[in-house]
């Protein structure tokens, strides 16, 4: 008689499978406490070696109060003054306030899982929100003024022509381990980015038309140009300062730092606990207060944490329970749902705002398609088929009023931006008279307009699928296009199709958004270059004169005779229509009431501010 | 035996080869393609800074050869015999040591290895602890509904498992997260993720301050397990369930009134009676494995809360059962489904079974009925149930895009699902292969459990 399994044996497997989850919690169990072991080990040598940075500093003063030295008072109040200068003013005036403390957390919710923190590599807009909170630059935009202010480097001067900064470090920055920023790191930064094994092909492109960078000296170092550019103080000034000691020795294996997931360690207000071991299957970034910034201001919050939501009603519900402090809302749900909702409105600010860095939805007419122009090519059409958009229904009934109907390629607020040109109407009569003009009538009587040889007009309007708003718009244009006698054959695609769409000009008219910046180039969309090579003006526009323009401006680096040449081009564009500009959407936050200095600038929201941008006062605060 | 396993283990590489190369052809033709243009999604860049990602895509995966020289190259790779590939680009010698390399995914820009290294522990956690529970209840089920052929508990359950079969997952999750994590309503469990912040600092075990606390919540839960064992067991079905019925309607009314804001009477009646009567059908039906496990549990988690409730010190959670604490909704919702479907099979095989004339012939002997069923015919309605384990396999490693993509879990599904959309052709083939490879030893670990659970079947 074979063994037969029975009640006795099922018990033996419970108990060995018991046996066997307890070895692995356990096992789990030391992995952690190792970690924490580590963990502190860390802070612990980075303390002592504060302390004996600091003995080796006091007994530097020692010796030469020993020797007679006289330290005079004034000099150091002079040096003072010095250190307080331009960025740091706007948070020292903030910690000047009554109610300001620090301490608390803040904490946010991503949408989207984020692949790697680690600069150069990491190529979303997440990870570069975060590290702006870990590396510092020379230069920051104030976000009021949107003048350029000194943040690692004290002061700077341009030579005439236009095309070599020297910039003066100050001399007490330190990284995050205590270690002094130097212009080597400077010139490193610079090196590393160009250097063909770092997977940066991005940066080395945008920073191509830096001839070179030296060091003058321990904290003064020069950018050199090759050509006069307009945006070259924001080229260098802006650039992320890495630090030698921690990045050189990845230049022996690329591969690490090419494949490496959270490398991050610099100078700023906020760092990783451990620059080297975040993961994102943790499904959190969490920054804690910089010990040793530098600053004459310390950050405003012990911690900041991203978590990861990715399902927008687990993000709210977070939000409603408190979990997360910030959550963006779409116009639907904003209007409908949460202004009614008494008790989230009772712990929320809420702002509406349009962000400079709001782009703007478009409609691209192709001009050229396989070599041949195509109906579009005509300007007049263009015109005819922006009077037939109604913007302000747009805005109305499908952004339920959160936006403004678009103008052209620069934000009303911008300097760049001509305050004389108003958004195109709803003008059906127009519109009938330009198309008449080029030769459209209804021939047949069927409704529908043909050209003079004979083919009806009828154009695929491409566009992104599975977007809401986009088809919302599509379905309103279709109507009304129709009532005109012009078909519309909407064609929702998915992403990749329609970049290889794009790339091969294979399309009659695109319906997508461009993102805007403090400062616009037109070059890339509409110079008539980016023609070729699959650049970005894959609708086939050229106009000589908007390209000479475009030039010009692109080569002035004085602001004031630069802008009105961007206005100029604006003229061109406006009138030329290549794009029916739609709309500018506004962004829709929620915000934590206990946030406090909460603002809207020129440049948007004031929440990545540093070192102190949003602030909870004492008995405000959460988290300890 | 040895002879037959080798077979099939040899006649699996043909067919992994044909699963890779439709995979890979499938991606390669789809819209788009496969190229360094598809995969930078260039908007907002000026075109050299397109250009020079687009040439280092290219000079790094290969992506401008031609599509079968990509398919051998990416072969050769991941075969653990093959010519080894020097850093140019170019064949070096035939290497039979040379190891498998699953290449690099194209948007992580990290070892597809490495990635899968990180996701799996997470899949793995939550599949081997939703898998049993699915097993138990529905065979738990199935065989008690097949014995109750026709009667009130076939037909209750089986209602009660196709409805549960026809909500979606989404809804549920998205229902569970807005009533048992939300403010609005139950606050009692976590919204995402797989552990809060604050329980990265915790200790690993939970904590006491005191240890009178520890004895009040488990003289607690004992008791509330003993009450409950014991209203489970008494023998007087009406009164039983009338209690049980009384008990669940007061829950409601509890649950209602813990609500922010006053409590509507209307909801109060609704959930009151809903839980009365669940309560109360449970009480009701004569099963007594089921009537006892519902209770027990039931009593023991009233007691805990009790327990908590009466405690005086402070309570550290501990990551362990903060963890737990953040499985409780993810694993509701990957469970519930499969129950239907399972539970069908068993009733179906068992009954089958029951009708044999080998059962016939043991009751007619006088055997007695539970030993009928357990080692008589259970053991022989095992079969199809073994067909199914054959898909357990690789279902340990599939993870829901669905589950895992409402809690925020970084697992195996929203890779997948991630890496089809974002065209990661090598993720995509490396995970299908994976997929492919798991499969198949179901199939073969199954047809060696044939063999050993009916004496008729045998490979010699």
């Amino acid at each position: 008689m074979e063994n037969r399994f029975g009640v006795k044996d099922l018990f033996y497997f419970a108990a060995l499978l018991v046996v066997l989850t307890v070895l692995l919690t356990t096992m789990y169990m030391i992995d952690r406490q190792w970690n924490k072991l580590s963990e502190m080990e860390r802070a612990l040598s980075e303390q002592s070696g504060d302390i004996r940075h600091l003995r080796h500093s006091y007994s530097q003063l020692e010796k030469r109060i020993a020797e007679g030295t006289v330290i005079s008072g004034g000099r150091s109040a002079d040096n003072r003054e010095e250190v307080q200068a331009s960025a740091f003013d706007r948070s020292l005036t903030v910690t000047r306030r009554s109610d300001y403390a620090e301490g608390d957390w803040r904490v946010l919710a991503f949408g989207n899982s984020i692949k790697t923190i680690t600069p150069l590599v990491s190529t979303d807009v997440y990870a570069s929100q975060v590290q702006a909170y870990v590396l510092e630059s020379l230069l920051t935009r104030n976000p009021e003024s949107l003048e350029w202010e000194g943040v690692l480097a004290s002061d700077w001067s341009v030579s005439g022509d236009g095309q070599r900064f020297v910039f003066n470090l100050r001399p007490e920055a330190t990284f995050s381990d205590g270690q002094p920023v130097t212009a080597a790191d400077v010139v490193f930064s610079y090196d590393f980015i160009m250097d063909e094994r770092i997977k940066a092909p991005r940066e080395r492109a945008y920073y191509e038309k830096i001839a070179s960078v030296e060091a003058l000296g321990p904290h003064q170092v020069a950018f050199q140009f090759k050509e006069p550019y307009y945006n070259s103080l924001a080229l260098a000034g802006g650039m992320m300062i890495l630090a030698q000691h921690f990045y050189a020795p990845y230049l022996e294996e690329p591969e690490r730092f090419n494949q490496s997931k959270g490398l991050l360690f610099g100078s700023g207000a906020y760092r990783l606990a451990d620059p080297k071991s975040w993961s994102p299957d943790k499904g959190l970034i969490e920054l804690e207060r910089n010990p040793r910034y530098w600053g004459p201001v310390q950050p405003s919050f012990d911690r900041l944490v991203w978590k990861v939501i990715e399902n927008e009603t687990a993000r709210l519900t977070s939000y409603r329970n408190g979990e997360i402090d910030v959550y963006s809302a779409q116009p639907r749900e904003y209007k409908k749902n949460l202004l009614n909702d008494q008790q989230l409105m009772a712990r929320s600010l809420n702002h509406e705002y349009l962000a400079p860095t709001a782009g703007y939805r478009y409609i691209g007419w192709n001009e050229s398609r396989k070599g041949e122009p195509t109906r579009f090519a005509d300007r007049n059409i263009r015109q005819a088929m922006t009077y037939l958009i109604d913007k302000q229904r747009i805005v109305d009934e499908i952004m339920l009023g959160y936006g403004q109907p678009a103008v052209g390629p620069f934000n009303p607020q911008s300097k760049q931006h001509a305050q004389d040109l108003k958004p195109r109407g709803f003008d059906l009569e127009k519109a009938r008279t330009l198309l008449k003009a080029a030769g459209y009538a209804d021939k047949n009587g069927d409704g529908i307009l043909e050209d003079s040889g004979g083919d009806v007009f009828s154009f695929e309007l491409v566009y992104p699928q599975a977007s809401e708003q986009y088809t919302a718009i599509v379905l309103f244009l279709k109507d009304a296009f129709a009532k005109a006698g012009i078909q519309i054959v909407p064609k929702p695609t998915e992403w990749s199709v329609m970049l290889d769409l794009l790339d091969k000009k294979d399309f009659d008219a695109i319906m997508l958004g461009w993102s805007s910046s403090l400062e616009s180039d037109l070059y890339q969309v509409f110079h008539s270059d980016q023609r070729k090579n699959n650049g970005d003006n894959f609708i086939g526009y050229s106009n000589p004169e908007l390209d000479k323009l475009i030039e010009k401006a692109r080569s002035t680096v004085d602001e004031t005779t630069r802008m009105p040449l961007w206005q100029a081009a604006e003229r061109i564009i406006y009138e030329d229509q290549p794009y029916t500009f739609l709309t500018r959407g506004n962004s829709l936050v929620l915000i934590d009431r206990r946030m406090h200095n909460v603002e809207v600038y020129p440049t948007g929201l004031n929440i990545d501010e540093t070192p102190v941008g949003w602030y909870v006062p004492a008995d405000l605060q959460k988290y300890r | 035996m040895l002879n037959y396993i080798v077979r099939r283990l040899l006649l699996m590489i043909p067919t992994l080869l044909g699963i890779t190369l439709v995979v890979f052809v499938t991606m390669a033709l789809s819209p788009g393609g496969i190229t360094a243009q598809s995969l930078v999604d260039g908007f907002g860049m000026n075109p050299q800074e397109k250009a020079a990602l687009q040439a280092y895509f290219n000079r790094r995966y290969g992506l401008d050869q031609p599509a079968p020289v990509q398919y051998l190259r990416w072969l050769n790779n991941v075969s653990p015999i093959g010519f080894e590939m020097r850093e140019d680009g170019q064949l070096a010698g035939f290497s039979f040591a040379k190891g498998s390399d699953l290449g690099e995914s194209f948007r992580y820009g990290r070892p597809v290895s490495e990635i899968l290294a990180e996701r799996v522990p997470i899949t793995l956690l939550l599949n081997v602890l939703t898998i049993p529970v699915i097993y138990l209840i529905s065979i738990m089920i199935g065989v008690r509904a097949a014995r109750d052929r026709g009667g009130r508990f076939d037909v209750s359950s089986s209602m009660v498992m196709l409805a549960l079969w026809s909500v979606p997952t989404m809804l549920t999750g998205v229902l569970l997260i807005g009533f048992f994590a939300s403010d609005q309503y139950w606050h009692w469990f976590p919204t995402s993720g797989l552990s809060s912040r604050v329980a990265q600092d915790m200790p690993f075990m939970p904590h006491w301050s005191n240890l009178s606390d520890v004895l009040i919540l488990f003289s607690a839960m004992l008791a509330g397990l003993f009450a409950a064992l014991l209203l489970a067991g008494w023998d007087r079905p009406r009164l039983r369930a009338m209690l049980a019925g009384a008990g669940g309607a007061g829950l409601g009314v509890w649950m209602m009134h813990t609500l922010p804001g006053d409590a509507s009477p209307v909801p109060t009646v609704i959930l009151a009676a809903l839980l009365g009567s669940g309560c109360y059908g449970l009480a009701l039906t004569d099963y007594k494995v089921l009537r006892l496990g519902a209770f027990g549990f039931a009593g023991l988690c009233l007691g805990g809360i009790l327990g908590a409730l009466l405690s005086q010190g402070e309570f550290v959670r501990g990551f362990l059962l903060d963890r737990l604490w953040h499985l409780v909704l993810p694993i509701v919702c990957l469970a519930y489904g499969s129950f239907a479907f399972l539970a069908r099979l068993t009733r179906s095989a068992v009954l089958e079974n029951l009708q044999a004339d080998y059962a016939r012939t043991a009751r007619a002997k006088g055997v007695p009925e539970n030993r009928i069923l357990w080692s008589h015919v259970f053991r022989n309605s095992l079969l199809p149930l073994i067909t199914v384990f054959a898909s357990l396999l690789p279902g340990l490693l599939a993870g829901s895009v669905i589950v895992e993509s409402i809690f925020s879990i970084e697992g195996m599904g929203k890779l997948a699902v991630e890496a089809v959309k974002g065209r990661d052709r090598e993720l995509v083939l490396s995970i299908t292969l994976i997929s492919g490879i798991l499969t198949l030893l179901g199939y073969l670990l199954a047809d060696l459990l044939y063999a050993m659970a009916d004496p008729r079947v045998s490979y010699e």
